[in-house]
């Protein structure tokens, strides 16, 4: 069974057909990449299946469970994160303090057991914070615990986003312009890093790049929108001998 | 035993009010004014979780006060003393001492309730808005209370110093400041204990990026309801208080000018620090008495300069041009506060042996 299973999704935004008829189906274990000019409807697909836009037609099933009408915090517990194009950390909070925050959906503790610090509280923000630390650690960011993130330069913050994502425990991962902002040393830190995600937590990662060398030398199938269609999908050596796709990217030759 | 340093503290300084005051050692109006200013703290760290916290601009928090001190004086009367609105006591009043607890939770919880008016329109709506709403629900509260003349409507509702006094006569303590002294410490370490959990810090993530918040597992709509219903419940705790303090209520004590009081110990102290607005609290409280004797002293002082027409007198009245002229001058030249969302262990780094903000 799929992990994700997107079928025919539509998505207008009053008289503006943002998304049209979008189909994908991700395995537990991909790598794959959604790449299209500025403005192909991009970053519409994403917001759709983490459940912050509900689809106009269509329907998304991820690990089995229809998620329309859940709302994108729910959508989150069943094993879903992403980070953003534009850096979206809580800024005035400790690195932290943003990882253990990511950990909301799992608490299980209410307010009472918060203001009366119950044993089960305890017991669940001793975990919060291991995992927490565990997560920098592993994302070598453990020097930066106490840190606010927007004391930190673009790279580490892009970063603590990727890390407060995995400490979710994703079983799929959005990365929405990873690359985006980075220096071209950092995007092959960046490349080495996703690998090496993919290939430890052994999850499924769904990425939206513009960078060229970062999907090609990622990603196992792309696909490609244009305006909201889908013009092409298929590895990345097909999608680069594609002549729609060069059409989408430098235009029409005949003038 | 350090970790517990700050309470131990509050513990000792509370015995040793008590004790003092019963010993006589404080007139009246020095323990009105030390009272005043557990009421005060109360009501400015609670506001201080919406407009602090949660980066929502709150402006009609005497609002819940007022349902506070209303539910407080009402239940109060009904429990402990013999009225013509509700007839015989429904408790002995010998009980009072063990049984006033119970009143001010249950004012609490019905101020909680009326902070979902403000809760579930912040679902939809935000900032300036939602501030417009919130000066709605001020006035909602206060138009619906005057126009009950069962509990005496713009007059105004009285008897609940014979709740105190039955306290009195079971034990001769001063009462009202021991039950200050635990309203302020239930209230403090409640918000301090929820700013420092993981469930609380969502409060902090829905205000500094909500849609990050919401998609990485944070149920926004919950944390909302939540903090707006802490935060009018805490000051319903206030105002129950408050109608004890006095003996006496009046919507009108509750308008557009109380939750000014409290925008500007919130501003003051600096937004999302508790301990900032703790002390600002202090300091506000402290402040407004003073005025009490310096716009005397400057009127004498200016019609002696001769600097005033000898029909002009500067009367009280002044102290609501000075407390919003200090919103006015906090707004622009340190909008932050005096502690920004700081907590004075971040300034005083020593503090941290004793306690921790984390």
């Amino acid at each position: 069974m799929a992990l994700l299973e997107i079928n025919g999704l539509t998505q207008r935004f009053g008289g503006l057909q943002a998304l049209t008829n979008f189909s994908i189906s991700l395995e537990a274990h991909d790598l794959i990449g959604l790449i299209g000019p500025n403005g192909a409807g991009k970053t519409t697909v994403f917001n759709l299946v983490s459940g912050f836009y509900t689809p106009t037609e269509g329907t998304i099933t991820f690990n089995g469970k229809p998620t329309r009408g859940l709302k994108p915090h729910q959508v989150a517990g069943l094993g879903m994160a992403r980070t953003f194009q534009n850096i979206r950390l809580w800024n005035d909070m400790s690195v932290l303090d943003n990882i253990r925050i990511a950990q909301s959906h799992w608490l299980g503790y209410g307010f009472l057991d918060a203001v009366w610090r119950s044993g089960r509280y305890r017991r669940v923000e001793k975990g919060v914070e291991k995992k927490s630390r565990e997560i920098l650690d592993i994302m070598g960011l453990t020097e930066f615990t106490d840190e606010l993130p927007k004391n930190l330069p673009y790279g580490l913050q892009r970063r603590v986003e990727l890390a407060r994502a995995l400490s979710t425990n994703p079983k799929l991962l959005l990365l929405d312009e990873p690359a985006a902002g980075l220096n071209s040393a950092d995007v092959d830190g960046l490349i080495r890093h996703i690998r090496w995600i993919y290939d430890e937590f052994r999850i499924c990662i769904w990425m939206i790049e513009h960078q060229m060398k970062v999907v090609m030398s990622l990603c196992q199938r792309i696909s490609v929108i244009d305006f909201g269609r889908t013009i092409a999908a298929g590895t990345p050596a097909e999608i680069q001998a594609n002549p729609d796709v060069i059409k989408a990217y430098l235009g029409d030759d005949t003038l | 035993m350090q970790r517990r340093a700050v309470n131990i503290l509050f513990l000792l300084a509370a015995v040793w009010l008590v004790a003092a005051t019963q010993a006589g050692y404080f007139d009246h109006y020095v323990l009105t004014v030390l009272m005043f200013m557990g009421i005060n703290i109360i009501f400015a760290t609670s506001l201080n979780l919406v407009n602090g916290y949660m980066g929502e601009f709150s402006c009609g928090h005497a609002g819940f006060m007022c349902v506070g001190a209303y539910v407080g004086s009402l239940l109060s009367v009904a429990f402990f003393s013999s009225s013509k609105l509700f007839g015989d006591p429904l408790f002995p009043p010998e009980l009072a001492p063990f049984l006033f607890p119970l009143v001010l939770i249950l004012a609490s919880l019905v101020a909680a309730l009326f902070g979902l008016i403000v809760a579930l329109p912040s679902f939809h709506t935000r900032d300036d808005y939602l501030a417009i709403i919130t000066i709605a629900a001020n006035y909602i509260i206060i138009s619906l209370i005057e126009n009950i003349d069962l509990i005496g409507g713009p007059r105004g509702f009285s008897g609940m110093k014979r709740t105190i006094n039955a306290m009195t006569d079971v034990v001769d303590l001063p009462w009202m400041l021991i039950w200050v002294l635990i309203g302020t410490f239930v209230c403090v370490t409640l918000l301090y204990r929820l700013v420092t959990s993981t469930y609380g810090k969502g409060i902090s993530a829905v205000c500094q990026n909500e849609v990050a918040a919401e998609i990485m597992g944070v149920n926004t709509n919950g944390v909302k309801i939540m903090a707006f219903m802490v935060s009018s419940g805490l000051a319903g705790l206030a105002g129950a208080l408050y109608a004890h303090l006095y003996g006496y209520v009046n919507a009108q004590a509750f308008n557009i000018l109380k939750s000014t009081e409290g925008l500007v110990m919130v501003y003051l102290g600096g937004m999302g620090s508790l301990s900032g607005v703790i002390l600002a609290a202090v300091a506000f409280t402290l402040m407004v008495e003073l005025l009490r004797f310096i716009i005397p002293a400057m009127n004498d002082l200016l019609h002696a300069g001769g600097l005033l027409p000898a029909s002009f007198e500067l009367s009280q009245i002044w102290k609501w041009v000075l407390i919003p002229l200090i919103l006015i001058l906090l707004m622009q030249f340190r909008p932050e506060g005096l502690l920004g969302n700081k907590e004075l262990t971040h300034v005083f780094p020593r503090l941290k042996r004793w306690v921790s903000f984390k």
